[in-house]
């Protein structure tokens, strides 16, 4: 033998060794898999945030609430977008501070033991002691619990309280339960197997489910938050149902035999906030022209490829409070933009939109962790660029920081929550109230802080819409903001085998008692 | 040898500190403060009074040096202090996400040098043969692709049309070959290439001709000399890029849904969870330390020279 060929030889081997080692245990894997899914009904859900602490008060991607294990004491009705009863059979407050709340007498922990109002209680209490937010949330001041009634009183009259109970993070749980944070104990259909942190958690049914125990055996929710992954994680069969799959994958999903591909709209919206304070913003025939400017339909169509729903207003049309504005059609596009720029007393000189012999230029703020905002930025800048507006991009990184504490901006791509928990109370408080940390318009106009006031002390929910309505429509007509569109949740599942799939408009409730395989 | 090793340790203190120090600066110099991702913002109604109050409390108003001397007290109590967005202990939560990116990082080295060792020992025996060309072909291909590019394309061709291997996750063995194959191979193509050139400079030296002129077999000379001698430039690249394999370590995490500790500080730069990435940084100042003092020690194995040298000075 040639000398030479030793080394050769040698290293063949030893790499055709080693790799024989990686492979031989891979069959055994994967022959396991089939065997036990033959046996026990399972859905594998794919989700796109991950966590690494399942503390129902704390976690803020809401995954003991998504996965089936927790549950709130109201919850949304996805139906007519109202709050509605849950672990909480009734609630009711004359003024907006004391409050009542009549608890289900039929509901048990995972554990066994009954959901009494004590055990509420306490757990209201954990999590207002370990979470600041949910403490500033809820404004409890006192709570106290005779059986299975609840009495509460917050610290200022608070009407969307009970609203507030939407909200995942006041989750009931077993406080007695030593490991919150990696078992936590609830009340919904299934309860938790095992967890490993930032990848996924197993789910197994609970039989003595008060609402009808789920006629699944299992559940497997995991985490992956690279959409490309999510969608081939499909496509492999590895996974049923996969939250936000890649957009430009789904055309190829659509062509799987059996795959269903939902997408529904979001209480999200993706606006352009105006710097109130700038002097041309200040002008409300120049917010008018860059309302008109924006091109929501071409938007939706090209950047989000249709999925999306163009906006008018901040809220959801679908809302009981969103404004109809079917009597205000505004006119749109470069002519009408145009023609209120000239009543703002701009004329184009060579090309270029001057007031006083002034080109207005404009510095546009935007930023990548929403991926759209960037495109959307840089439609409205070509826009723009064709009636002679000169509109400066400027890359950020933290939107909320640099806003709050940058006034060199005019305008500002955004995305907000309008309605999260079924109430227009959060939104208009935190983006036109005074004193909102998200009012980044510096907006400070009195007759609006004056119908939010208001609404901050009514009650009753026909007259809160009414209020709300009011206010969203102050918004348009002064165009203190300017809204683009509220974007999809697009949700794809193999519809061979999953039944019962509810695509949720508030993206709380996703493994549910009815979810089924065929 | 034990001289060696007090010296480095004493070194190490000031190192760490030094390393704190500078990265405290940096993360608190950097624009935003993780206030509002406590108060969550996003969903809840917040005024900028409790904003303002929440800063205050949390001590984000008081000047820089009084910040770093309160963490500075509270790290050599070795309290880490707690994640701002989970409440847990940071050791804790990097400790248990620590094993997951050991496994993936020693899995994809294993890779890397089954390719590097077979391609560049070839290619630098059979030089200019087509199985040279085939390997810088190869790392070339491998230094161009990103990997979370190579990723996807191994993903799609073995997790869906010709395989069944698990795409995402920590479950077994199985799960961990295609995050360690796609990193091995990223990786590989410079260790390929560096091998190659530095057994080239191996083979045409004098020992291994007085070697041959001995009558040592080729196996013995190519495995006991020259490839021995061609190793320190090797380990040196390595100890000095372990920091940016574990910075590639992250973009395969997030890809595999492998839950490591990269993915881990990634969520924490997000939220600016102060206590968790400075909690990253020491492990990864000791990681790399520990390495590096292996890497020269490895060095008095592979070239006995130094050790000769060593003697000598004593004498």
């Amino acid at each position: 033998m040639n000398k030479k060929m030793f080394p050769l030889l040698a290293s063949l081997v030893l790499g055709a060794g080693l790799l024989s080692a990686c492979g031989s245990s891979n069959p055994e894997t994967a022959a396991q898999s089939p065997d036990s899914a033959a046996t026990a009904k399972n859905v594998h859900f794919l989700y796109n945030f991950a966590t690494s602490s399942l503390d129902p008060h704390v976690d803020s991607s809401y995954v003991p609430l998504r996965a089936g294990i927790t549950e709130t004491l109201v919850r949304l009705d996805e139906e007519n977008l109202t709050v509605a009863p849950w672990l909480a059979e009734s609630w009711d407050s004359e003024d907006g501070q004391h409050w009542t709340i009549d608890l289900r007498d039929d509901v048990t922990f995972q554990n066994g033991k009954p959901m009494t109002g004590d055990a509420v209680k306490a757990s209201l209490e954990r999590a207002l002691t370990e979470s600041v937010a949910i403490q500033n949330a809820l404004k409890i001041d006192t709570i106290e619990a005779d059986g299975d009634k609840l009495s509460i009183t917050t610290t200022q009259p608070f009407p969307e309280f009970a609203s507030e109970l939407v909200n995942p993070n006041t989750s009931i749980i077993d406080v007695s339960e030593p490991d919150i944070v990696n078992k936590p104990i609830g009340t919904g259909p299934f309860s938790l197997t095992s967890f490993t942190p930032g990848s996924k958690l197993e789910v197994s049914r609970y039989d003595g489910y008060w609402d009808g125990a789920s006629p699944l055996d299992t559940v497997t929710f995991s985490f992956n938050e690279d959409a490309n992954a999510r969608s081939l994680a499909l496509k492999s069969g590895q996974v049923d149902i996969v939250y936000r799959p890649e957009v430009e994958s789904l055309e190829s999903l659509k062509a799987i035999d059996g795959m269903v591909v939902e997408s529904a709209s979001t209480f999200r919206v993706h606006q352009l906030t105006m710097n109130m304070e700038r002097e041309s913003i200040k002008d409300l025939n120049v917010r008018k022209a860059l309302d008109a400017l924006i091109d929501r339909q071409g938007i939706v169509d090209t950047i989000l490829l249709g999925h999306a729903e163009a906006a008018i207003g901040p809220f959801l049309p679908s809302l009981p409070f969103a404004p109809k504005y079917d009597n205000k059609a505004t006119e749109s596009g470069s002519e009408a933009a145009v023609k209120h720029l000239e009543a703002a007393g701009y004329k184009s000189e060579n090309g270029v939109m001057a007031k006083d012999g002034k080109p207005l230029k404009l510095t546009l703020l935007t930023y990548s962790a929403r991926a759209d905002l960037p495109l959307i930025a840089q439609v409205f800048q070509s826009d723009a660029k064709q009636i002679g507006i000169d509109v400066e991009i400027r890359q950020i990184d933290t939107p909320e920081e640099y806003m709050a504490s940058n006034r060199d901006w005019d305008i500002a791509t955004y995305s907000n929550l309008t309605a999260p928990r079924g109430d227009a109370g959060y939104y208009l408080n935190a983006t036109y109230h005074p004193t909102g940390a998200l009012n980044f318009s510096g907006s400070e106009d009195p007759e609006l802080t004056a119908i939010i006031d208001e609404l901050n002390l009514t009650v009753a929910p026909e007259k809160r819409a009414v209020l709300a309505e009011q206010a969203a429509n102050y918004v348009h007509d002064n165009v203190l903001n300017s809204f683009v569109l509220h974007p999809s949740t697009i949700v794809a599942y193999n519809g061979k085998k999953v039944k019962n799939w509810v695509s949720s408009l508030s993206e709380y409730y996703m493994i549910t008692n009815k979810l089924d395989v065929m | 040898m034990f001289r060696i090793l007090l010296r480095k340790f004493s070194e190490v203190f000031i190192f760490l500190l030094f390393i704190m120090f500078v990265s405290f600066l940096f993360i608190r110099l950097a624009p935003g403060d993780p206030v509002l991702t406590i108060l969550n913002v996003d969903e809840l109604s917040v005024s900028q009074e409790q904003v303002e109050a929440m800063r205050e409390e949390m001590g984000f108003n008081d000047p820089l040096p009084v910040q770093f001397g309160s963490w500075l007290l509270d790290f050599v109590r070795l309290d880490f202090g707690t994640s701002y967005s989970t409440g847990q202990p940071v050791m804790q939560t990097l400790m248990s996400a620590l094993p997951a990116t050991a496994e993936l990082t020693l899995g994809a080295l294993l890779v890397m040098l089954l390719i590097a060792v077979p391609l560049g020992s070839l290619s630098a025996v059979y030089r200019g043969s087509w199985i040279d060309t085939l390997s810088r072909m190869l790392s070339i291909v491998g230094a161009a692709v990103p990997s979370f590019w190579l990723g996807l394309i191994l993903i799609d061709l073995f997790g869906v049309r010709f395989g069944n291997l698990p795409t995402m996750g920590r479950d077994g063995f199985a799960s961990l070959i295609l995050p360690c194959v796609t990193l091995g191979l990223a990786i590989s193509s410079v260790y390929v290439r560096l091998l190659r050139s530095s057994l080239l400079d191996s083979l045409s030296q004098e020992f291994v001709r007085s070697a041959r002129a001995r009558g040592l077999s080729e196996g013995r000379i190519f495995w006991l000399h020259a490839l021995r001698h061609s190793l320190p430039p090797v380990i040196t690249v390595f100890g000095v890029s372990l920091g940016s394999l574990i910075g590639g370590v992250v973009v395969i995490e997030v890809l595999f849904a492998y839950p490591g500790i990269g993915k881990l500080v990634v969520d924490a730069i997000r939220q600016r969870d102060y206590p968790l990435i400075q909690g990253y940084i020491l492990i990864m100042a000791i990681v790399v330390f520990i390495v590096n003092t292996a890497v020269d020690l490895s060095y008095r194995y592979l070239n006995p020279e130094m050790k000769l040298k060593e003697k000598e000075a004593h004498r």
